[in-house]
């Protein structure tokens, strides 16, 4: 026997939970997470249903759920078939040739090869703030898309540091995961304007509303209002619970995915070194919309995640000292 | 009932027994499949190193003896049968490669030249994947050694006739150098 592959953990540590992750296999991992996603979807919806239906009647209350439902199922479908394509159309990016960016697209299948996926197509972004994003729905059809200025400000290393963090997104079906999380909040939202918007227009005092009310005499009146509160307070609490739990889910992924980057590369210095040239760069910024600000690398608007709790990304400061300890 | 009962307790050990086979075959495949990544990439740095030469003739013309070497490791690299062959040739490849990059130093012109500043990317690029290949194929090895030899895999890896796989050697350097040895003298597989 001679030397171990590796002296760098192949599990990771949430140090909030205690929790261990297997890095090379997270993919399971979140498949579960996707269902247990979905069955909570499920679960809020079939609450509001329930309690919709108190407060009105079962066609207003079909019609609702039915079109939350439609309305997020499109959008999970949408963002399931054409994310990459949005996504790279969005960010202005341009597919990258081994004639053009021999470097780049070298560095990229010899990730590929660590990784053990499928080389992913490589794009680049004609803009000068050092930025990177993966998307694509599963690794066989996959896209790593990184900013001239990245390829400007790094070196090798600090290049596949980048390049693996992205790999292990793609690798772990990261990319599914989160449109799956963007379509779930998306229903919850969808179902909330709507019901607000017929509150507002007065549908709980008129039409089917009141006639119930009167079908079931006073304390029917009283329960209906106790409902109708409840019903008020989840719609606004959800949607909010769930954003947060959106973004929570969101930063933790970074950490996975530089635990990841640092076990591919067998080098979390790399990695370490372009967040540091990515955190004390001052120029441009990179101009995306709010929509797919969450898939880059380290967020386009460095410096304006005040609030923690709504960030997308975790400190760049805090990755690199957790790389550091590695 | 009792039948009934030994008939479930028996399918379900057949289909762990299964279970277990199809777990080794698997990982044995995988570890065969990532040392044909690291051929893969052999072959073509073997196929770039003629077009390099003759760039490289053009401007260092009393190097004959540095030719010679790089010649001969690209004669055993396609004469080299199985991993150990292969892993002996690649290394002395990387050695004389490693200098011929390094004499290019001394030929301003030389370095200039499109050609070579193309076939330099191209062989460093290489010779990062190998040095990939080589991590995910000892990755796998390892894998498949502690399947065959922990249980329950190991009651299976005798009567199915499968014995450890030898690890490459990974010898501590940087990845953005160009030269990236096998780990020199010491690199062949080792039991």
């Amino acid at each position: 026997m001679t030397t171990a592959p590796s002296r760098l953990p192949d599990v990771f540590t949430d140090p909030a939970s205690g929790q261990r992750i297997n890095l090379l296999d997270y993919k399971a991992r979140n498949m579960r997470l996707s269902w247990a996603m979905a069955l909570l979807t499920a679960a809020i919806l079939a609450a509001l249903a329930y309690l919709l239906a108190q407060v009105t009647d079962i066609a207003s209350t079909g019609f609702f759920v039915g079109s939350a439902v439609a309305i997020g199922g499109a959008q999970g479908l949408v963002g399931f078939f054409l994310s990459d394509k949005i996504a790279l159309a969005a960010a202005g990016a341009r597919k990258a040739t081994a004639e053009d960016h021999r470097y780049l697209v070298n560095v990229t299948e010899a990730v590929a090869i660590g990784a053990g996926v499928p080389a992913p197509q490589v794009y680049v972004i004609d803009s000068p703030a050092p930025n990177a994003f993966a998307t694509g729905r599963d690794p066989q059809r996959s896209s790593i898309a990184v900013t001239k200025g990245l390829l400007q400000l790094l070196d090798r290393q600090e290049l596949e540091g980048v390049v693996a963090h992205e790999m292990a997104h793609i690798r772990n079906y990261d990319v599914r995961f989160m449109s799956m999380l963007v379509a779930t909040v998306g229903a919850i939202l969808v179902l909330r304007d709507l019901v607000m918007r017929w509150l507002y227009w007065g549908g709980v005092g008129s039409g089917s509303g009141r006639r119930r009310r009167s079908d079931r005499g006073g304390d029917g009146a009283r329960g209906q209002g106790v409902m109708a509160l409840l019903l008020i307070v989840l719609l606004v609490l959800a949607p909010l619970l769930a954003t947060l739990l959106r973004l929570a889910v969101s930063r933790r992924r970074e950490y996975l995915a530089d635990a990841a980057a640092a076990y591919i590369t067998r080098n979390p210095e790399g990695l370490a070194r372009a967040l540091e040239k990515i955190r004390d760069y001052r120029g441009p910024q990179l101009e995306v919309s709010e929509g797919v600000r969450h898939m880059f690398f380290v967020n386009p608007l460095a410096g304006q995640n005040a609030v923690d709790l709504m960030a997308t990304h975790p400190p760049i400061q805090e990755r690199i000292d957790r790389l550091r300890r590695m | 009932m009792a039948t009934i009962v030994i008939l479930v307790v028996l399918a379900a050990l057949v289909l762990w027994g299964v279970s277990v086979y199809n777990r080794i075959i698997q990982l044995e495949n995988r570890y065969e499949n990532a040392w044909s990544q690291i051929d893969v990439q052999l072959k073509r740095r073997a196929d770039l190193v003629p077009n390099l030469v003759e760039t490289v003739k053009g401007y260092a013309t009393h190097e004959r003896q540095l030719f010679e070497e790089i010649a001969r490791s690209r004669e055993a690299m396609i004469n080299a049968k199985g991993v150990s062959e292969s892993a002996e040739a690649a290394n002395m490849m990387s050695a004389a490669l490693g200098r011929l990059f390094a004499l290019a130093e001394a030929y301003p012109e030389l370095k200039a030249n499109q050609n070579f500043m193309m076939l330099q990317e191209e062989l460093a690029g290489i010779e990062n994947k190998i040095a990939y290949a080589r991590q995910f194929y000892n990755d796998a090895v390892l894998q498949y050694n502690n399947a065959i030899e922990t249980v329950p895999g190991s009651f299976f890896a005798g009567p199915m006739g499968k014995t450890q796989a030898v690890f490459l050697e990974i010898p501590e350097q940087d990845r953005a150098v160009p030269s990236v040895s096998f780990g020199g003298a010491q690199g062949q597989p080792q039991a």
